[in-house]
Formats: structure tokens, C-alpha cells, sequence
């Protein structure tokens, strides 16, 4: 059962490195909440009940509802639709991907041992390149904000992963996505537009040497 | 421990209601009340050497540094106050509940027993520090902070994929660190590997190490002087004990000398940039946050070489504390004469305020390792550890990029205190009881440089004790 959530959720991460539109970008976010809404349930189905339901409520509420509903209401409100000013290409930024899957994959290889979750650590590695291919490669900040999640999500993909022993980590993952997301979306986010009138990085380079 | 956390909020809590400019001192004055408070219940109230609902231990190196912290963060508030004097009440008292909420978050850090709990108050601490860093509501404090909460996070995210990979690889139950150093003996080693580099590179944006070092610059410059003191100098040792606690739970492991290696280039590599960098940079502020870089590079050298080189580099930022906090406020000082802290421009400060101007060449002495600077102690012992281990090219290198470090401090702020300016003077008077103060830091450091207590050093030993 899991394994096909975990193939989605790669999949989603091939479609991320490829999509321009920014409402693609939030839409996908939201799945990704989802699946690993999905994939928590799944997998933590040992531990207490009660632990459970906590768990799989703040990932539902956070991860699938909240952090989309952020995203799509920045879009509204900055009126920044497209990637038009992409660092790459389309099918570089694909190429890229897919090198940064092979990597993970290759590497997960290497490491094989049964200390970890191997699918798990190669998808949340994959998650990490990803993340940060996006940030590197593009250069409107809304598209770093979803990089940053991309790697949040992978973190968090990693946490389920060891959370069946200890579930209080799983919990410190989301800590993590309460405490950024709302920060940096919610009000950051919005000052950057007030203040800079910009929404892409070329005009966050005045502090420097 | 929970206890002194709830009162600390509530009073930060309270300071953000205040009426009037005059309440903020009393908010102050409580605040560090109980953090006195709190201090003496750990050294001579008994609970040194305790634990606390399992997450928190009043250890030697939560204590030392603690002690450091709460010095420097009331020097911090109380300057602030004078700084920000002609602001307005609304933006100071929520400037003043941060600066204190900040020093919560670090004191949790210092004593925190347990890897998740580190990583939970090292990520309260950049939500107090962006809201510090956005203080003056700019384009450039605004860019830097954004800049600041970005890299913190991701930085955060990756150092707690190192964490939970550390979980795995030990098999512990608990993340508490007595616990994983037992369990670290028979772990993999390659994830052990992985866990430390992501951990390593997570925490660099806090201890202002090589790679994510450019955030804490950012954040240097764009946050009112008097934070700096405590973002360049307290908030750095956060990360530095974090950094240091993993260190030693490695020592068990078959990765250590790997771990030693690892530390040894990212120290040489922070010690390269701090040093070119001083150089380069045409503002003062961004010229002491440099010279950070450079010293945690120094100390992650110390760590990297082991032996007596990481009693050096505990006692280096020991040290590092309480001279850079003095030279941060001795800026805050230049700005109110100045406005401004740019290099090429301003000048001829020795005749302006003498008091700031013996501050800062004395504090420039003082970083660039001359006797009786404590760093010369230190940089010293670091050195002679280098040399007795036989990595005589690592000797060179450092005595390289220290002459490129002097020349560069002398050259700055010789520039500063007797060039002729060129920048219109502010209205604003230097303020010499603000200096005088700063100087009581530097003053402290140099007392250390001839003279180490007992007390102080058997701190260090224990720190460094396996």
C-alpha cells in the first residue's frame, strides 16, 4: 500500500521540476500533503491510537490544508502567476531531476543496511536535491518558498520512516512546518511584496560586501 | 528549568504592554533579576551538575556559557535602550520582549540534553532573531532577514534529517545524549558520517561557520548594534554547543578522526573567508561579523586538531564572547556620531571620543591575538597542538591568514579612529558612559588573558572531559 503513495509522491517531485505555473506549484504541494497524510496513516498504524490520530490531524490540517490555502492566497495577492524569468530550461530542469534521482537512488544503494528504511531515506534524499535544484535554479522567491517545503516534506517523509519507534519526532517534523511556514508565508511573504515590490531574487542582492 | 522558561516569557510577555519607555527598565531590570536569579540557583543553589524533567542538565558547559550569556545580553538590553532612545515605544518594547525572548531560547539551548530539544530552542532562536533583525522595518533589514529565516530553516530542516538519520543509525529509544554516546560505538559508519555533515552544515548558519556563514553576516548588519553583541556572541555559542555536544558523542564512534578531519577543513575554510573578506568589506559591522567568522574558524580548528586544542577552542569563545560583544557596542556608539558605519567615509573618531576610540584599538589588539589578549593564550596552545601533531602546513596556512587578519585590523580601525572624516556628524553626542560600559567587557576579557581562575578552568576541563 505504501509503495504506491511513495511512487505518487516521487512523481510529484519529477512534475515540480518541470511545472512554471505557480498554481501548479501550490496544487502539487497539496498533494504532497496529502500523500504523506496518506503514507502517516499507513505507516504508523502500530503505534498508540491516539498518537495516530494526532499525528495524522496536524499533517492533514498543516501539510494538505493550511500551507496550499497559504500558498494559492499569495498568488492572489501578488498576482504572480508564471515562471518567466526560469533560470533553465524545462528539459534542463528535468535532466537535473532525474540526475538527482538516479544520485539518490545510486547512493541508497551504496548505504543498503537495515538500520533505515531504505525507500524512505532515498525518496527524502531525492527530496532534499530537489528542493534544492528548485531554489538554485529559479529565481523568484516564490519559487525558493517551495523548494524550502519540498525539503520540508522530505524531512518530515524521513520522520514516519523512524517515528514507528518514535513517534515525539514525527512531532518536532511538524513543529518545524507550524512555526516556517506561517512565518514565512504568512508574513514575510507579504512584506516582501509591500516593501520590495519584487518577487524575484534579483532584487534581494543589496546586502552584500 | 520550565519554570525559569514560564517566568522569562511572561515577563517578555509583559514588556510587550508597556505604557511607557521607563517601564522597559523595569522590565529589564526583572528580567535579568531572574536570570541572576537563576545563575546563582545553579552554581550555589545546588542544581549544578543536576538534570530537569529529563530534557535539560545544568552541565559545566550549559552553565559557563549561560553565565556568559546572561552578561552579555543585559549589556545588550541596557545599551539598546540608550541606542533606540529617539524611537518609537511601540517598535522598542517589541525590539526589547524579542531581545529577551532570544536569550530564553539560547539559555534552552545551552542546557538542553537531548539532540530534538537543541534543535527545537536553535529554531526559536531565529524567529527571535528575524524579528531583531527586521527591526528597522527597511528594504535592507527586510531583505536580511528574509534572507535569515530562509537559510535558518533550511539550514534547521537539514541538520534535523542529520538528527533523525543519527536516530536511526544508533537504534536509541531516547535522543538524549548520554544515551545516543553509548549506543554510537557499533553504529553504521557511513550514516554516522551523513548524520554529522548534515547536522555540521545545518548548525554553520548559527555558529557562523563555513558554508552557511553569510546569513549571520546579513543578520549582523541589518539588527541594531547592541543585538548584534548578543546574535555575533551568544547565539554563535548556541550553535557552538550544539556542535560541540555531537562532537563529543562521537568520540566513541570509529568516525571520529573523520569527524576531527571534516572540522579541520571547514574550520581553515572559515578562517580563509573571514580573513579575505575583512579585507574586502567597506562597513564595520559587517567587518566584526567577519572577524566572527574567522574566530569560530579558528576554534573549529582547535576542535578538528583535539588533544589540547579543544580546551583552546572552548576557552577561544569563551573569550571571543566578551571582546566582540564590547566592540559591538563601542559601534552602536560610532553610529549615533556617525550614522553610519561606512569604512571609506568615516574618521578622526579619536578626537570625538576618545574613551570609544581607546575601546575599540584596545579591542582590535585584542582580536588580533597580541599579549595579554586571552586569544593569544589560546591561538597559542591551538598552534602548538597543530605543530606537535606535525601538520606544519596547517601552521602556515593559519599564521598566513592571521598576518592577512592583522593587517586588515590594523589598517580598519586605525582608519577609524584617525583619518579625517568625510560624513556629516550626527546630532547626537557620543554618549561616554555607553562606552565606558563596553569597555568594562573588554576590560573583563584581558583580565582572563593574565590571569584564568581556577573555577574557570576546571569549567573547561569538564567541558572537555570525555
Amino acid at each position: 500500500m505504501i509503495l504506491p503513495l511513495i511512487i505518487l509522491y516521487v512523481i510529484t517531485l519529477v512534475y515540480l521540476s518541470i511545472t512554471e505555473r505557480f498554481r501548479n506549484f501550490a496544487a502539487l504541494i497539496g498533494l504532497q500533503g496529502w500523500l504523506l497524510f496518506a503514507i502517516a496513516l499507513v505507516r504508523l498504524h502500530a503505534i498508540n491510537p491516539a498518537e495516530l490520530t494526532f499525528i495524522a490531524l496536524e499533517t492533514l490540517l498543516f501539510k494538505g490544508i493550511l500551507v496550499p490555502a497559504l500558498l494559492f492566497a499569495v498568488i492572489r495577492r501578488t498576482k504572480t502567476n508564471h515562471v518567466y524569468r526560469s533560470g533553465s530550461t524545462q528539459s534542463g530542469s528535468l535532466l537535473l531531476s532525474l540526475v538527482a534521482l538516479a544520485v539518490s537512488a545510486s547512493l541508497t544503494y551504496y548505504i543498503a543496511d537495515s538500520t533505515v528504511d531504505l525507500v524512505f531515506f532515498g525518496v527524502a534524499l531525492y527530496a532534499l536535491l530537489s528542493g534544492l535544484i528548485l531554489i538554485v535554479l529559479r529565481q523568484r522567491i516564490f519559487s525558493h518558498m517551495v523548494g524550502f517545503l519540498v525539503i520540508e516534506n522530505g524531512v518530515f517523509l524521513f520522520s514516519t520512516a523512524i517515528g514507528v519507534e518514535m513517534p515525539l519526532l514525527i512531532n518536532f517534523a511538524i513543529l518545524l512546518d507550524i512555526l516556517m511556514s506561517v512565518l514565512m508565508l504568512g508574513i514575510f511573504f507579504m512584506k516582501i511584496d509591500d516593501k520590495l515590490h519584487a518577487d524575484d531574487a534579483d532584487s534581494l542582492t543589496h546586502v552584500k560586501d | 528549568m520550565i519554570a525559569y522558561l514560564l517566568t522569562s516569557i511572561l515577563i517578555a510577555g509583559a514588556t510587550l504592554f508597556v505604557r511607557r519607555e521607563r517601564h522597559l527598565f523595569f522590565t529589564g531590570m526583572l528580567f535579568y533579576g531572574v536570570q541572576a536569579a537563576f545563575a546563582a540557583a545553579i552554581f550555589a543553589g545546588g542544581l549544578y551538575g543536576k538534570a530537569s524533567t529529563g530534557w535539560f542538565a545544568f552541565d559545566a558547559a550549559g552553565s559557563l556559557f549561560y553565565v556568559l550569556l546572561c552578561v552579555v545580553s543585559a549589556f545588550a538590553y541596557f545599551h539598546s535602550e540608550a541606542y533606540l532612545r529617539d524611537n518609537a515605544l511601540r517598535e522598542i518594547r517589541t525590539y526589547s520582549a524579542l531581545l529577551m525572548l532570544l536569550t530564553t531560547a539560547i539559555a534552552g539551548a545551552y542546557f538542553a540534553a537531548n539532540l530534538a530539544v537543541t534543535w527545537i530552542f536553535l529554531e526559536a532562536t531565529t524567529l527571535c532573531a528575524a524579528g531583531i533583525v527586521y527591526y528597522r522595518r527597511s528594504a535592507h533589514s527586510l531583505e536580511a532577514a528574509w534572507k535569515y529565516v530562509f537559510v535558518c530553516s533550511t539550514g534547521i530542516a537539514m541538520a534535523y534529517l542529520g538528527i533523525l538519520l543519527l536516530a536511526a543509525a544508533t537504534k536509541c529509544e531516547s535522543l538524549q545524549y548520554d544515551v545516543v554516546a553509548q549506543s554510537v560505538a557499533g553504529a553504521n559508519a557511513l550514516y554516522l558520517k551523513v548524520a554529522f555533515l548534515l547536522i555540521l552544515c545545518g548548525y554553520s548558519c548559527k555558529i557562523e561557520l563555513f558554508p552557511l556563514h553569510t546569513v549571520g553576516i546579513d543578520a549582523n548588519f541589518a539588527a541594531p548594534s547592541p543585538a548584534s553583541a548578543l546574535i555575533s556572541t551568544g547565539l554563535v555559542n548556541a550553535g557552538f554547543l550544539a556542535l560541540l555536544r555531537v562532537y563529543k558523542l562521537l568520540a566513541a564512534s570509529e568516525v571520529f578522526p573523520w569527524v576531527r578531519s571534516v572540522l579541520l577543513i571547514v574550520g581553515v575554510l572559515s578562517l580563509v573567508i573571514g580573513a579575505l573578506f575583512l579585507r574586502r568589506t567597506n562597513n564595520y559591522k559587517r567587518f566584526l561579523s567577519y572577524s566572527t567568522v574567522e574566530n569560530m574558524g579558528i576554534a573549529a580548528i582547535g576542535l578538528g586538531i583535539g588533544g589540547v586544542g579543544v580546551w583552546a577552542a572552548v576557552f577561544h569563545v569563551v573569550c571571543h564572547t566578551l571582546i566582540k560583544s564590547s566592540l559591538f557596542l563601542q559601534m552602536a556608539v560610532v553610529r549615533q556620531v556617525y550614522n553610519g558605519y561606512r569604512i571609506n567615509r568615516i574618521g578622526d573618531y579619536i578626537h570625538i571620543n576618545r574613551v570609544g576610540a581607546i575601546g575599540l584599538l584596545v579591542g582590535m589588539v585584542a582580536l588580533m591575538a597580541f599579549p595579554p589578549s586571552p586569544l593569544f593564550l589560546s591561538e597559542l596552545m591551538i598552534l602548538g597542538e597543530t605543530v606537535a601533531v606535525g601538520k606544519w602546513w596547517l601552521v602556515g596556512g593559519m599564521l598566513l591568514l592571521l598576518c592577512i587578519v592583522i593587517y586588515s585590523f590594523c589598517s580598519r580601525m586605525i582608519r577609524l579612529c584617525y583619518q579625517p572624516n568625510q560624513d556629516e556628524l550626527h546630532l547626537s553626542k557620543a554618549d561616554r558612559a555607553l562606552s565606558w560600559s563596553a569597555l568594562s567587557l573588554l576590560i573583563a576579557a584581558l583580565v582572563l588573558g593574565l590571569w584564568q581562575p581556577d573555577f574557570l578552568q576546571g569549567l573547561i576541563d569538564r567541558i572537555v572531559l570525555p
